[in-house]
């Protein structure tokens, strides 16, 4: 591209702005909604005169010699006319319906062009006051603040032969005699409405700048666009200006950044194109011009410009140096009114009066239109600068040079004083400093040990770095190390007992705290910014050119210390579309963390292969649009994001000082308004942050197992939430996959939740799960010998009595008792019935043994897991240890009843660890009322249950021995019939047996199933028929009464499971 | 009741300090305390904050409404008005004072808060003896304030209750018919 873009520079705060040159050009000058205006001697100018005049400046423009008019116009619809020496002579135009959007004054002084809000362009003659023409072209709005475009005109300068209204997306141009419609430019490239639009001094050119950030520029004979241009950010252009000498063009954006155009094609290039023909190529932008028509302008130039000035301009384009042009006025007239409907003029803008006569020197000769090739790709963006985590802005006077979770160090660069403030946050680690900052320090780092500051180089001074040492048990406190000549140090971090310094040869070195040399090597690109915590040293850097305002970052994560390894070895780090790199770091607990300009912060997912996982975006948090949050650290526990909030700015100031605001993470899950959404989740939220213990503790350090265990406790007590919502919801696969991610002895506890609430087929495949984690268990604890210590854990358990037995591959004993405890307890819930022909049919003679060895292992194995660190199939590590440890007491029966029924009977968990009986009282009060919900939908086959319902309930554990006698009406049934089911099919296993004898049960008449009732009762004693009777009772009771029930039934399980919770303990 | 004691109830406000030390949660009769980390800001009771800025531990960030602007428009609001306006902290005067006192360093524009301060509560305990006047000269037998605040209750209790008993006793010896008891 012919035109260079330069870097943006931040010049006011955001809002409306407006730039203008002065008549040498050898400054721009701006002015802002901060109320400033800046006088900048160039782009790079860090230090631009800055006066403030006012609250709110809304246009610049530069008194010329010639001057004696100014047009104001207020909120009050009017516009007027002052001449600006005496004041004395005002005109006032009236006729616009609504707030004037912009005013330009002709060049000759004759008419005077305004847009309103009202939608309407007029042209005024001054002299007679009155409205020579006017165009309802723009779309209405009520207020200058609602308008979509600023809707700046522009008169052809010198001339005033062409007006442009920028409308819409195009730009019309009207002619000044007729006062119609000549023509109109537009460009694909426009998408967004066109904000403002000025002439090239010369009048040849029409730059254009609209609201999406597009700056275009049209060659106006040939109405072709010749230049397009992107703002880097894409922010609305809200001011431009030509350079006198044209080449160049300075705008601004609402954001308050002032950009630079550079090799805009001007008329002098164009002259010059046409002089010495034979330099063409080396003009880059020579293509664009065809040679008929670069004689028509030249002929037009060489009227307008004396030739005494040709050289000048031609020196001027070689070698871009802002030479005194000619002394033209520049004709810009227009600005915005005050927002707030002030009546007081807003401002006075003061208009030059051309010196020349408009002549007709600039002919619309049309030359053939040709078209050029013209690079419509994306556009490369300017890479972005080294800096430090946690500083603001270099050209500040008064800055953070680096704010972290040590402490504090200021810079001050003012008048009076040249100095460095360290505060520590921790006042224990050292007392405040406040050092003379001779060198000039730009950089700065804190750790706990240490100060590192370092400067870039000037002609004279290599770049340094110098490191106070504080720490040091020496005398020597502090160093300082010269970098080579020419090299000079980008960015720098502190680690434990290292620092790190990039620098501009692409390279990184490392020094000891204590001042040695240590190893230095290369970068791939350019350094962005580093950070260090504990060994760990992080580098992003340029991996290559961004497009379309994107940044193309890598990263590397180093291992330094003993095990010297490079954990991320530079690949691509993840931003936000259109936005840089704001910060980095590592958390307190050492996860790299990064944050990005549209305030997301990334964390590095060490369990994830190294993924970047988005948990916050602090601009949620934010009330307003400009408000930012300046990060200061992140802690993963707690989980805290410690920030600045800042108020319209990106940065805090330093005084008054700031305070630190917390904000809480937010992973950006799907649909957290609902239950489900929030504790995906938190889940995942919990998940993340304590991924930390794994790598803290594999890198030996010590680590806070209780905040450990008390994570994956809440992340259990969360996968159970979920799983009884899914189960409210009747999402069976769903709870299997929760059941999947779950330890297993949560699983146990999922079981009886799905059998509690009649979730059978759950149930079922939940112990096929169970057993599955179980065996998986096993096979890792397999591969590891079995450590002496476990057995003496199991020893230590007041239960390895009840274990002997079991490993003796006795356990049916052992494991009754448990079961009727169990159902005695239950025995009033009917619901259960569907059970018990199953427990039942598995503890019938014929059934089949399971294996009892195996099943035993896997008990055994798994009590023997807990004491170590064996991971969970859904690859949480360490899981498993820390729920068994919480269910130690009182878990061991559970795997025994799993084990020996081979998980078919899976409600007889009598696992409640006590930490949990809260949740559980919770879940169980739902199943009760879902129970409850379904009773009222069969309740007619319902009450054909209750009858064999006592029957089969076992009583109470006391009478273990003859609990096993008494059979349910289908037992008797099942027995009488289980030839006849075999015979139908003779490959049936035992669980196949009485699937289908409950099936065919089922289908039984409800008196053929009252009588085997009947029959079943009589088998049984006296005394317990009667407490089944009334147990039978009360459960008719419950089932006539559903309202009443309702209410009671969940106060009843809880009741209940209180008291089973206490029998446990 | 003493001033002294009213600011004494006023030291059990809640306070943000940044703390410069680190110190696990501390469990005292009035609540748990903490946990305390440098740099982060915490709630504490004035007494507590006084204590440690005294000892140099922490910095005391000021109360949202101790801020010229909010107390500008509360002063505003409070002679524009004739009945009390609501006052943001009840115990703004004493803690005002027991801010400013030990740690104006703290707290930007401390003089100016000062002044503002006091503009109110003259302001107030102004209304609050023209009241006091007007309930007396009109013999009303009772009046509702609402918005007074302990200290300013105090500063005029025992002196308008010793006062209307004294009025009592001398309107009760005017009245004929009436023996003299006292």
């Amino acid at each position: 591209m012919p035109c260079e873009r330069k870097p943006m520079r931040y010049g006011h705060s955001e809002g409306h702005t407006d730039v203008c040159f002065d008549d040498e050009g050898k400054c721009v000058v701006t002015c802002g909604s901060d109320g400033d205006v800046r006088i900048w001697e160039s782009l790079d100018d860090d230090d631009p005169k800055s006066i403030n005049v006012g609250e709110k400046v809304y246009s610049v423009a530069l008194k010329n010699e010639g001057a004696n008019f100014g047009i104001l116009f207020s909120s009050d619809f009017i516009v007027k006319i002052v001449e600006v020496v005496d004041s004395s002579q005002q005109k006032t135009l009236r006729g616009h319906d609504a707030p004037i959007l912009s005013v330009a004054l002709d060049p000759s002084d004759e008419f005077l062009a305004s847009s309103s809000c009202d939608g309407s362009v007029a042209v005024w003659s001054i002299e007679s006051q009155t409205q020579v023409a006017q165009w309802q072209i723009l779309q209405k709005s009520s207020d200058v603040s609602n308008a979509k475009s600023l809707c700046r005109l522009a008169w052809q300068p010198r001339s005033g032969k062409l007006l442009a209204v920028p409308v819409d997306l195009t730009i019309q141009l009207y002619d000044r005699n007729t006062w119609t419609h000549v023509s109109t430019l537009s460009d694909d490239l426009i998408s967004q409405v066109v904000n403002v639009v000025v002439w090239s001094p010369c009048g040849k050119f029409l730059a254009a700048g609209t609201v999406g950030g597009n700056l275009l520029v049209w060659d106006v004979e040939a109405k072709l666009c010749i230049e397009r241009q992107k703002h880097e950010k894409g922010f609305t252009v809200c001011g431009m200006a030509w350079h006198p000498s044209g080449g160049r063009i300075a705008y601004t954006d609402t954001e308050g950044c002032l950009g630079l155009l550079e090799g805009v094609p001007s008329s002098s290039s164009t002259v010059q194109s046409t002089k010495a023909a034979a330099a063409k190529e080396t003009h880059d932008y020579d293509d664009l011009f065809d040679e008929d028509d670069d004689r028509g302008l030249d002929e037009g130039m060489s009227d307008s410009r004396s030739p005494v000035k040709k050289p000048i301009m031609e020196e001027d384009d070689d070698d871009d140096d802002l030479m005194p042009a000619t002394g033209r006025p520049r004709n810009r007239g227009s600005f915005l009114d005050d927002d707030d409907n002030s009546q007081d003029p807003s401002c006075v803008k003061l208009d030059g009066v051309p010196e020349e006569d408009g002549s007709s020197a600039i002919l619309p000769a049309v030359g053939p239109a040709v078209s050029r090739p013209v690079y419509e790709g994306p556009m490369p963006t300017q890479p972005q600068r080294a800096f430090q985590p946690g500083s603001t802005p270099v050209h500040l006077m008064h800055r953070f040079m680096v704010w972290n979770s040590v402490g504090i160090v200021r810079g001050y660069n003012d008048d009076q004083d040249n100095a460095i403030d360290v505060e520590f946050h921790d006042t224990a680690i050292h007392h405040a400093m406040h050092l003379t900052n001779t060198l000039g320090h730009t950089m700065a780092d804190l750790s706990q040990e240490a100060v590192l500051l370092a400067c870039e180089g000037t002609e004279e001074l290599a770049s340094k770095i110098q490191c106070l040492h504080f720490s040091c048990w020496d005398t020597h406190k502090d160093w300082i190390v010269d970098l080579p000549k020419g090299e000079d140090v980008r960015t720098l971090c502190l680690g434990q007992g290292w620092a790190a310094v990039a620098t501009s040869a692409l390279m990184v070195r490392l020094f000891s705290v204590g001042g040695v040399q240590k190893e230095i090597f290369s970068l791939p690109g350019a350094v962005v910014c580093m950070a260090g915590h504990g060994e760990q040293l992080l580098i992003v850097y340029h991996r290559g050119t961004g497009f379309d305002g994107d940044q193309a970052l890598g990263i590397q994560l180093l291992q330094l210390g003993h095990k010297r390894r490079q954990v991320i070895h530079g690949e691509p780090l993840p931003l936000s579309r259109k936005s840089y790199l704001a910060w980095m770091g590592f958390t307190a607990e050492g996860t790299p963390c990064c944050i990005d300009s549209e305030g997301v912060v990334r964390m590095l997912n060490r369990t994830l292969g190294n993924m970047w996982t988005p948990v916050c975006n602090t601009r949620d948090s934010c009330k307003s649009k400009s408000d930012h949050y300046w990060v200061v650290g992140v802690h993963e526990n707690p989980q805290q994001l410690r920030c600045i909030p800042c108020k319209g700015a990106r940065y805090p100031p330093t005084l008054p000082r700031p305070a630190v605001a917390v904000l809480p993470f937010n992973l950006p899950y799907c649909q957290t308004t609902t239950e489900k959404g929030q504790m995906e989740e938190q889940y995942w939220r919990s998940v993340l942050f304590q991924n930390h213990y794994g790598f803290l503790s594999s890198s030996g350090y010590e680590i806070d197992s209780e905040g450990q265990s008390r994570a994956e406790k809440e992340q259990q007590e969360l996968l159970m939430k979920m799983f009884a919502l899914s189960c409210k919801l009747e999402r069976e696969f769903r709870c299997v996959e929760l059941a999947e991610i779950m330890t297993h002895s949560v699983v146990t506890l999922a079981i009886r939740y799905a059998s509690r609430s009649r979730r059978m087929a759950l149930a079922q495949r939940l112990s096929e799960l169970a057993l599955e984690k179980a065996s998986q268990i096993q096979e890792e604890e397999q591969e590891e010998e079995e450590p002496a210590y476990q057995r003496e854990y199991r020893g230590s358990n007041q239960m390895s009595r009840r274990l002997a037995p079991v490993e003796n591959g006795c356990e049916e004993e052992e494991e009754y008792p448990q079961e009727e405890q169990m159902d005695a307890e239950e025995s009033t819930e009917t619901r259960k019935l569907s059970l018990n022909p199953f427990k039942k049919g598995g503890k019938s003679p014929e059934r089949p043994s399971p294996k009892p060895k195996y099943l035993i292992n896997i008990f055994k194995l798994q009590v023997s897991g807990a004491g170590k660190s064996s991971s969970s199939p859904a690859g949480q590590p360490r899981t498993t240890n820390v729920l068994d440890s919480m269910t130690m007491s009182n878990r061991k029966p559970a795997p025994l009843g799993s084990t020996s029924k081979q998980g078919k009977a899976p409600v007889l968990k009598p696992l409640a660890p006590k930490p949990k009986s809260k949740t559980q009282a919770t879940l169980l009060q739902m199943s009760a009322s879902k129970g409850n919900s379904k009773k009222l939908e069969d309740s007619q086959s319902e009450a054909e249950k209750v009858k064999p319902a006592p029957a089969a309930t076992p009583p109470a554990s006391a009478e273990n021995i003859e609990n096993r006698k008494p059979k349910t009406g289908f037992q008797l049934w099942l027995e009488e019939n289980r030839k006849s089911i075999l015979a139908d099919n003779p490959d049936f296993e035992e669980m196949d047996v009485i699937k289908e004898g409950m099936g065919r049960f089922r289908t039984l008449s409800a008196e053929e199933r009252l009588n085997w009732t009947e029959r079943a009762k009589g088998d049984s004693d006296p005394k317990k028929r009667k407490r089944e009777d009334e147990e039978g009772q009360v459960d008719e009771q419950t089932e006539s009464d559903e309202g009443r029930t309702k209410k009671k039934k969940p106060l009843d399980t809880s009741a209940k499971l209180s008291a089973f919770a206490f029998n446990k303990e | 009741m003493d001033p002294a004691e009213v600011e004494f109830l006023a030291e059990k406000e809640m306070v943000k300090i940044i703390p410069n030390f680190s110190l696990d949660k501390i469990y005292l009769i009035g609540g748990d305390l903490g946990p305390f980390n440098p740099g982060l800001p915490v709630e504490v009771p004035v007494w507590l904050a006084l204590n440690l800025k005294q000892r140099q531990k922490c910095r005391i960030v000021p109360p949202e409404w101790m801020d010229t602007d909010k107390l500008e428009e509360i002063r505003e609001q409070e002679r524009k008005l004739d009945t009390f306006t609501p006052i943001p902290s009840l115990y703004y005067m004493e803690l005002t004072k027991l801010l400013l006192n030990h740690s104006a360093d703290n707290i930007p524009k401390a003089d100016e808060i000062r002044t503002l301060v006091k503009d109110i509560w003259d302001t107030r305990v102004a209304k609050l003896r023209l009241s006091a006047d007007s309930f007396i000269s009109q013999q009303e037998a009772h009046a509702q304030l609402d918005n007074l605040t302990l200290m300013e209750i105090n500063t005029t209790r025992s002196f308008l209750l010793d006062s209307l008993n004294y009025m009592y006793k001398l309107r009760s010896n005017l009245q004929p018919g009436r023996s003299q008891d006292y």
